[in-house]
């Protein structure tokens, strides 16, 4: 059980609650970015007479924005490397343009024109990559180059001209799961995956508890991660449900799965492997970096060749979503990247910020854009409200760093007893793991381990 | 474990669960899952209207329109245009965030026809009815009417009436120099004024009556992308530079006001003379130009006729019937269907019944007098 040395005293059992989301003071102000989702949705639930949490329209969410938060999975990694992308949408409305012709006039076969694409996001990304990387141009630079080359070359490929998509291409972007009839009102496949992720859940708190036990950590006491874990699976249960009541015929989307199987995959590669640490070692402080052995040039150029490859995907996914490639595709999708990591939590100087922090500020984005339009205020003013939630969101954040408590965002990260859950449910659930983060800006070279 | 904290826990736990359970009811069978049946909807229904942008009069003054129109109807009005960046993913959003709402009719002036397929089905799957004002809808089965002013003629009464100003302004010349423009290629619509135009211009162009000096006859050759000012602006700059030296420009087909304004200041600015320029849309400042002998024609196409018609299609669909206004079904093929259309008849403006046409128009009668 708990070591009584370093427990909180023994009648402070909402204290131990409070220390499940990384504060020992007033959690409230904690509570970030992910609270700010959860009122964001709560809000416009009451606002819009329950029409956010409608089955119908968390799916429309998911499908409607999958291209921007899969853009967003690849552009938290070079912002915590440092870097910055600017050509993100030209190269995925490029990329759509050659796949949908492809597909259009060449009758090239979908898996064909989705492996083209990919190679085509590949090139592009190792041509930007090499730029930054070896020829020591800057990626504001590079990319700013590349969001004007592939811009014209995206017209001058299509001709300015709408291609429409082979619909059974369509299904990566707007497809759903098959919803056999077995009798019950919910989609099977669905409550499959759910059960999988809540199943996921419980046995990374298991095994987490099991290596703190093994390594002699202290671990919190076990009603406060049964108490973690209920929470964590009535979000996943809940969720499972929504997505599983919509209209006949939907499920979980398909573009909602590609997205989660891209954000457990570079949520893993960031927390776990050693390339992901070297990228946040890189954007620490580069210097320190090299002189521990950390290759910085295949570092910027995995993390540059990386975004373009997911700039592609999103490319595909936004083709497949709107059954036709068009001349304006793109404009302006990298500031709803930009936007969308520092909303979750990334620091401007880089070697801060995770995968799952800009997937919830991806949705903060989202929620907010859906519930004003079912609110149907105008266009405009959604912009300017956009506006105002990022610097808000980035103010309040850079603002309690600096009174010395890092952000939540950056807490979770850092550590290790109370965090360590990669469950990953649609709803932006935090996925706390180890990683170096929070207050860690000065990194002292070869230490890479999180403060306690 | 003490008993506080188990109380605390399984409290917790049990009010989690309560929270999670709570509402559990059936599927949702939201929408009617595309009845058929004429059977009508309810007085006061949500009407959808999704407008491209605002960098249009008529797109304005639209939306101003269905609100107030749709309201006096007793039906609610959602009218959304899409914003300037990103429109495409925007106004698709918007379209589905009105099915949501629960529109029982979506009325959308698509910024990208082609590009709303997917969209449009699922507003048709969950039973409403979809009508392209304006710019039909391509690629897709879902769309149930289209409304639009009968977009061919405009480009033949283009075409002609720059034929008419070019024998009006040189009577002693039999051959003329023209110029060619289109709108943007992503719009269905320029490319239906286009072969309009070109209808009455080709023959023309055939037997030597036009020559157009630049050689750019094919319709990408003369597209102005996004129906853009500064892009007509450019391309007539450069036509000008480099094939006006020492030849007379004596007319250019526009297809729009906004595009005519470009080109009359690009030919000003080069410090040559003005050659008939033609238009569409009424604009104020065409008008006025018009009525000062600059702009040589405009097309008049009431926007509060067409919204009217827009309006009274939605109250024959609330009582269940078929819209009766349908006076073309052949001609309208969006790649998939045949889209059964409403086309109302445009009108010509020159400055001669400039005054008579713009009678009951408030904005734009006071401008045609004196």
């Amino acid at each position: 059980m708990s070591d009584t040395s370093t427990a909180p005293k023994k009648s402070g059992g909402i204290r131990d609650l409070g220390k499940m989301f990384g504060g020992t003071s007033s959690a409230g102000r904690q509570f970030g970015i992910l609270g700010a989702l959860i009122v964001i949705i709560v809000l416009f639930q009451v606002l819009t007479g329950g029409k956010t949490l409608d089955p119908n329209n968390l799916i429309n969410i998911i499908n409607g924005n999958a291209y921007v938060l899969v853009l967003a999975v690849g552009m938290v990694m070079v912002i915590v490397a440092g870097h910055i992308d600017l050509s993100v949408g030209s190269v995925a409305a490029f990329v759509g343009i050659v796949v949908a012709q492809s597909m259009f006039i060449w009758n090239v076969p979908w898996p064909v024109a989705m492996v083209i694409g990919l190679a085509l996001g590949a090139i592009v990304g190792a041509w930007q990559g090499w730029w930054v990387a070896y020829m020591g141009v800057p990626a504001f630079i590079v990319t700013l180059a590349g969001m004007l080359f592939f811009r014209g070359a995206n017209q001058f490929v299509g001709n300015s001209t709408t291609i429409p998509v082979p619909r059974d291409f369509t299904f990566i972007g707007g497809g759903f799961l098959p919803d056999p009839d077995l009798g019950i009102p919910f989609n099977v496949p669905t409550l499959i995956l759910g059960l999988l992720v809540a199943a996921a859940v419980v046995w990374q708190e298991v095994r987490l508890r099991r290596n703190q036990r093994r390594m002699g950590a202290e671990s919190a006491p076990v009603w406060v991660s049964g108490v973690k874990v209920g929470v964590l699976l009535a979000v996943v249960v809940f969720a499972t449900y929504l997505f599983a009541s919509g209209r006949v015929g939907t499920s979980y989307p398909i573009a909602g799965i590609i997205l989660g199987v891209l954000v457990l995959g570079y949520s893993f590669l960031t927390n776990n492997t050693t390339i992901g640490r070297h990228v946040y070692a890189v954007g620490g402080n580069w210097r320190a970096a090299e002189l521990s052995g950390v290759n910085i040039r295949r570092v910027n150029f995995f993390v540059m060749a990386n975004m373009s490859v997911l700039a592609a995907v999103a490319g595909m996914l936004w083709i497949a979503r709107s059954v036709s490639s068009g001349p304006g595709d793109g404009v302006g999708w990298e500031l709803d990247a930009i936007a969308a990591v520092f909303i979750g939590g990334a620091a401007v100087s880089g070697g801060i910020g995770t995968v799952a922090g800009s997937i919830v500020g991806g949705l903060v984005i989202a929620v907010l854009n859906n519930g004003l339009q079912l609110l149907s205020v105008g266009a405009d003013l959604v912009q300017m409200i956009k506006g105002l939630v990022l610097l808000l969101a980035v103010g309040i954040d850079v603002y309690s760093k600096r009174q010395g408590r890092p952000s939540l965002i950056g807490r979770m990260t850092r550590r290790r007893t109370t965090g360590g859950d990669a469950g990953d449910a649609p709803q932006g659930t935090q996925t706390p793991t180890p990683s170096q983060g929070g207050a860690a800006e000065t990194a002292r070279p070869s230490d890479l381990t999180p403060q306690g | 474990m003490s008993m506080k904290k188990f109380v605390v826990a399984s409290a917790s736990i049990a009010a989690v669960a309560a929270l999670t359970l709570a509402g559990c009811s059936s599927r949702a069978d939201t929408g009617n899952g595309g009845e058929e049946e004429a059977a009508g909807f309810a007085a006061d229904a949500t009407i959808g209207v999704a407008l491209p942008d605002k960098t249009s009069e008529n797109w304005v003054l639209a939306g101003d329109l269905f609100t107030n129109g749709l309201e006096e109807a007793g039906f609610t009005a959602d009218v959304q245009y899409a914003p300037a960046s990103n429109t495409v993913a925007e106004q698709q959003n918007q379209i589905t965030s009105m099915v949501t709402n629960g529109a029982e009719v979506i009325i959308i002036g698509a910024k990208d026809g082609a590009q709303l397929s997917a969209q449009v089905e699922a507003a048709r799957d969950a039973g409403a009815t979809v009508i392209a004002y304006d710019r039909l809808i391509l690629n897709t089965d879902a769309v149930d009417y289209y409304l639009a002013f009968d977009n061919f003629k405009v480009g033949e009464l283009q075409g002609q009436a720059l034929l008419d100003g070019l024998a009006a302004a040189y009577p002693d010349k039999d051959t003329y120099n023209i110029e060619l423009f289109a709108g943007s290629p992503d719009d269905n619509n320029a490319g239906v004024f286009f072969d309009g135009a070109m209808s009455v211009l080709q023959p023309k162009i055939d037997d030597g009556t036009l020559t157009v000096v630049s050689g750019q006859t094919e319709f990408d050759q003369v597209v102005t992308q996004g129906w853009l000012a500064a892009n007509a602006q450019s391309r007539m700059d450069t036509l000008l530079a480099g094939n006006y030296q020492g030849t007379d420009l004596d007319g250019v087909l526009s297809p729009n006001d906004t595009l005519a304004r470009a080109i009359i200041e690009s030919t000003r600015s080069a410090g040559k003379p003005l050659p008939v320029v033609t238009g569409q849309d009424s604009e104020v400042e065409s008008v006025k130009s018009i009525v000062a002998g600059e702009q040589y024609m405009t097309i008049y196409k009431d926007t509060r006729a067409l919204v009217a018609a827009a309006i009274d299609m939605v109250k024959e669909l609330q009582a269940g019937d078929e819209p009766s206004g349908i006076n073309n079904t052949e001609d309208y093929d969006n790649g998939v269907k045949v889209v059964p259309s409403y086309l109302l008849d445009p009108v010509v403006v020159t400055k001669e019944n400039a005054a008579d046409v713009y009678a009951d128009d408030e904005n734009l009668a006071p401008l045609t007098q004196g």
